[in-house]
C-alpha cells in the first residue's frame, strides 16, 4: 500500500485552486439563472461525492441546508432538489448526513412552531422530502438503526400538527432497496463505503459512547474481515434465491395460462429482473471460483433462466407453438435450501392469481414474503404495518422520545403518552394500586385485579369474559420469561399486564420492557413494579398496559411488538419479537 | 451544555483546546508517550488496536491526543481520523533503522493529504536511550522535511518516553505554533 515518495520534485503540496470545489458545484445547480433544476449539474455533485467521500457528504449536506434556507425561494427550490437527487444517488454516507440531529434541526429551523395555515413553496417540499425518508429509508434500508432522528423529527413534526403530503408509489421504489444481484466484490466495496461514512461520522461526534463504536467498528474493518466477507456470501445467496423463486414463477405464469399476457406487468418485471441479473452470473462466478456447489448451482441456474428468456421472447413475437415446447425445470424447489420457500411460494401464487385478497392473509405469509421483493404491494403493506410500530415507553425512562431535543422552538418531547378520557382516568388510578399491593405472587394476581374491576364496575361496560383471565406466555429465552395476561376491559380497550420471570440461576438487572402498538391504536403504560428479577424469581416484575381503539371481532388477529433489555453477567442483552394476539 | 460552559469559561480564562493525532509505525512507542503524559506511568502496551483518545493538559492547553493503532492493516483507516486536526504527531522508533523508509513513505503519505495541509507536523524521534538510535538530527535529515515542507510548520524532537525526555518539549512547541488559530 506504500506510495512511492516525491521527493526532489518540487513541493508535496498539490498546487490548488482557490475554494472548495464542492461548494462550487452546488452553488452552481442551485444558481439564480438556472430556469429549473438541472439534472445534469445535480449529478454531477453527487458523483464527486461519491468519488471522494471521506467530509464530503457532510460538508454538502450542510451547504444544501443552508442554501434551503436562504431567503430566496428560488434557490431553496433548487437546493431540495439537489438534496433530493444526492439521496437517492449518495447512498449511506449520505443518509447518515441527513440522519443527524443537528441537520434536521436546520431543515426545519424556518418552520413557525405552529403550522401555518397554508404551507409555503419550501415548506411543502421540506416536508414531502421528510415523509419520503421516513416511508422508504427510515423502514427498508438495511442499517435504518442509524436514522432514528428522520423518524424521531417526523413524529416531532406530526405532533404539532403538520400534515404530510402523499407521496406517489414511483418516487417511494426509487429509495427502496433493489433486489440486483451483485458479485462480492461490489457488495464489500458497498460495505467499506458504509462503514468508512460510519467510523468517521462517530470520530466526529466525539462521545464516549461513539468513541468506544468507533473502536470496535474500526476492528471490524481492519483485517477482521471475516465478517465481512460472510455477509456478503449471505446476501448474494438470499438474492439468488429470490431470483429463483422469480424464476419459478415466471416459469409457472408462462406455463400454465392459457393466454399468455405478456404485457402483464409482474411478467415484465420479472422478465426485467431476471435479465438484468443475468450478467452478474459471470461476474459472481469468476470470483467465488472456489466455491464448487455455488458455481455449479449458478451454471444450473443460468440455463434455466436462459430458457425462461427464450421463451419468453417467444411469447412475445406470438410463437407459442414453439415456446409451449420449453420446458425448464423448477428451480427453487430442486434447491437445498428452500424447503420452506416452495410453501411460500404456492401463497405467493396465489396471490397473484387472486391479488385482491391481501387483508385475509395469513400471518405467515407476511413472514416469508419478506424474503420477496417481487410481491411488493401487498407483502410491503403488511411489513411496513409492522415497521410503523413505535416503541413507546412509559415516562420513567428518561432518554427515550429523543425526539424531545430535536428543538422546534420549544422542545416538547414527542411522547407517545396520551391524554387519557376521563372515564379512564379513574380506571387508571385504582389499577395502578392494584397492581402495585401484589407486585409478585402469582396467585394473588388475578385476584387483586378483580377486585379493582369491581370498584370500576360503574364505569366499565361488563364484560363476561373478565374473571377468565389466562397467562399466555410470550417468550421464553434462557433467562427471562415473559408472560402476558390479557383481558378485555371493553369493546374497545384492551388490558394487557406483563409478568416477567427468571428462568435462570443469574440475576436479572435494569430490565426494561417496551411495547408498541399498531398506529390506529393507543397504548397507555403503567412503569414496571420493578427492574431487578433475582434468580429462577417467579413474577418478580410486572407491568400494566391498556390497549385503547384494539376493537372486538375487526377480523385481523393484533399484532405488537416488544422488546425487552437487561443486563445479566454484566453483559446487556436485548430480546424482541412480535407478539400476535388470539381473538379476546 | 457542560461542554459550552466549560468553553466560555476557557474563553475567559485563555485555555485553549485541540485535536492532535498521533501516528506512526507499529511499535514506535505512541501508546507509551500517551501514558507517560497523561499519568506519568510506564507501562508495557500489546499492540493498540484501534485508538486510544486521552486528554493531556499542559499549561492552560488541552490535547486531545489519539493515538491510532500503527500496524500495516490499519493503516489505511488513518485518514478517517484526519478531519479538524490541529497538530499530528509522527513517531518514529530511532532505533529501528530497516523500517525507517517505511515510516517516512507512511509520514509523506499523510501530510500529502489535502485535509492535512494546514497541520503543524511534529516528529518524535524516539527512544533515543537504544544505543543504535538515530539522532533528531540524523532523521531530520533522513526525512528531507525541510526540502518538502514548504508551507507547513514542522519540527523534529528527540524524545525517550521512559524518561519523558523531549515530550513536554513537543507539546510547549506545538502550543507555542498554534497560537492565534482557531479550533
Amino acid at each position: 500500500m506504500s506510495q512511492g515518495i516525491y521527493l526532489g520534485e518540487g513541493p508535496v503540496r498539490r498546487p490548488q485552486a482557490t475554494g472548495n470545489p464542492l461548494l462550487r458545484k452546488i452553488q452552481r445547480s442551485c444558481r439564480l439563472s438556472l430556469p429549473e433544476p438541472d439534472l445534469a449539474l445535480n449529478l454531477d455533485v453527487a458523483d464527486y461525492i461519491n468519488d471522494k467521500q471521506g467530509a464530503c457528504p457532510r460538508d454538502a449536506v450542510i451547504a444544501i441546508v443552508k442554501l434551503i434556507n436562504s431567503r430566496d425561494t428560488h434557490t431553496a427550490i433548487f437546493a431540495l432538489s439537489l438534496l433530493d437527487v444526492l439521496v437517492k444517488n449518495c447512498g449511506y454516507p449520505l443518509h447518515l448526513q441527513i440522519s443527524r440531529k443537528e441537520f434536521l434541526n436546520e431543515l426545519v429551523k424556518r418552520f413557525p412552531e405552529h403550522p401555518p395555515l397554508r404551507y409555503s413553496k419550501v415548506q411543502k417540499l421540506i416536508l414531502t422530502a421528510i415523509e419520503e425518508w421516513y416511508q422508504t429509508l427510515c423502514k427498508h434500508a438495511s442499517y435504518k438503526d442509524d436514522l432514528g432522528y428522520i423518524r424521531d423529527m417526523h413524529r416531532l413534526l406530526k405532533y404539532k400538527g403538520y400534515i404530510f403530503p402523499k407521496i406517489n408509489e414511483s418516487d417511494l421504489a426509487v429509495l427502496r432497496p433493489n433486489d440486483q444481484l451483485k458479485t462480492p466484490s461490489e457488495i464489500q466495496k458497498e460495505q467499506e463505503v458504509a462503514q468508512a461514512a460510519k467510523l468517521e461520522e462517530l470520530i466526529r461526534r466525539g462521545k464516549p459512547e461513539d468513541l468506544r463504536e468507533a473502536n470496535k467498528l474500526m476492528k471490524v474493518m481492519a483485517g477482521f474481515k471475516q465478517d465481512n466477507v460472510n455477509d456478503a456470501k449471505q446476501s448474494i445467496l438470499s438474492e439468488l434465491n429470490k431470483l429463483k423463486r422469480k424464476a419459478d414463477l415466471l416459469n409457472d405464469m408462462l406455463s400454465s395460462a392459457e393466454e399468455v399476457d405478456i404485457q402483464n406487468d409482474t411478467i415484465v418485471s420479472l422478465f426485467s429482473s431476471l435479465k438484468s441479473a443475468q450478467p452478474k452470473f459471470l461476474k459472481i462466478i469468476q470470483e467465488e471460483q472456489e466455491d464448487e456447489s455455488l458455481v455449479q448451482d449458478l451454471l444450473q441456474f443460468n440455463d434455466t433462466v436462459n430458457q425462461l428468456l427464450e421463451k419468453f421472447d417467444l411469447f412475445k413475437i406470438g410463437n407459442k407453438e414453439a415456446a409451449s415446447h420449453i420446458n425448464p425445470s423448477s428451480i427453487s424447489s430442486a434447491t437445498t435450501s428452500t424447503g420452506a420457500a416452495g410453501g411460500a411460494l404456492a401463497n405467493e401464487i396465489n396471490l397473484i392469481d387472486f391479488d385482491d385478497e391481501t387483508d385475509s392473509q395469513d400471518p405467515s405469509t407476511s413472514s416469508t414474503g419478506n424474503q420477496n421483493g417481487l410481491q411488493g404491494e401487498s407483502v410491503t403493506d403488511l411489513l411496513s404495518d409492522l415497521n410503523e410500530l413505535s416503541i413507546s415507553s412509559n415516562s420513567n425512562m428518561p432518554n427515550f422520545g429523543a425526539g424531545g431535543s430535536i428543538s422546534l422552538g420549544a422542545a416538547e418531547p414527542a411522547v407517545p403518552v396520551t391524554t387519557t378520557p376521563t372515564n379512564y382516568s379513574n380506571t387508571n388510578d385504582v389499577d395502578l394500586l392494584g397492581g402495585f399491593s401484589a407486585p409478585s405472587t402469582s396467585g394473588t394476581a388475578p385476584q387483586a385485579k378483580s377486585n379493582s374491576f369491581d370498584l370500576l364496575g360503574d364505569f366499565s361496560s361488563p364484560s363476561p369474559i373478565s374473571s377468565t383471565t389466562q397467562r399466555t406466555l410470550v417468550n421464553r429465552s434462557d433467562n427471562l420469561k415473559i408472560e402476558f395476561e390479557i383481558h378485555r376491559e371493553s369493546d374497545s380497550t384492551l388490558k394487557v399486564k406483563t409478568f416477567f420471570s427468571n428462568t435462570s440461576a443469574n440475576a436479572i438487572s435494569n430490565l426494561n420492557f417496551l411495547l408498541a402498538v399498531p398506529k390506529t391504536m393507543t397504548l397507555r403504560l403503567q412503569p414496571q413494579t420493578g427492574s431487578f428479577v433475582g434468580s429462577f424469581a417467579q413474577d418478580a416484575v410486572s407491568q400494566e398496559s391498556w390497549i385503547d381503539n384494539a376493537m372486538v371481532n375487526v377480523g385481523k388477529a393484533l399484532k405488537i411488538k416488544w422488546k425487552a433489555t437487561y443486563s445479566f453477567e454484566g453483559k446487556p442483552v436485548e430480546e424482541t419479537a412480535v407478539f400476535t394476539f388470539s381473538e379476546v | 451544555m457542560g461542554n459550552s460552559v466549560s468553553k466560555t469559561l476557557g474563553k475567559i480564562f485563555g485555555s485553549r483546546e485541540m485535536k492532535i493525532l498521533m501516528l506512526g509505525l507499529d511499535n514506535a512507542g505512541k501508546t507509551t508517550i500517551l501514558y507517560k503524559l497523561k499519568l506519568d506511568q510506564i507501562k508495557t502496551f500489546a499492540p493498540t488496536v484501534g485508538f486510544i483518545v486521552e486528554t493531556v493538559s499542559y499549561k492552560n492547553v488541552k490535547f486531545n491526543m489519539w493515538d491510532v493503532a500503527g500496524q500495516e492493516r490499519l493503516r489505511p483507516l488513518w485518514r478517517h481520523y484526519f478531519p479538524a486536526t490541529t497538530a499530528l504527531i509522527f513517531v518514529i522508533d530511532s532505533g529501528d533503522i530497516d523500517r525507517l523508509n517505511e515510516a517516512k513513505e507512511e509520514l509523506y503519505s499523510i501530510i500529502s493529504e489535502k485535509e492535512m495541509e494546514n497541520v503543524v507536523l511534529l516528529v518524535w524521534a524516539n527512544k533515543q536511550d537504544m544505543k543504535n538510535a538515530k539522532n533528531p538530527r540524523e532523521i531530520s535529515d533522513f526525512l528531507q522535511l525541510g526540502q518538502n515542507l514548504r508551507n507547513q510548520l514542522w519540527c523534529v524532537i528527540g524524545s525517550n518516553a521512559l524518561t519523558g525526555q523531549g515530550l513536554v518539549e513537543g507539546l510547549s512547541w506545538i502550543s507555542n505554533n498554534t497560537k492565534g488559530r482557531k479550533n
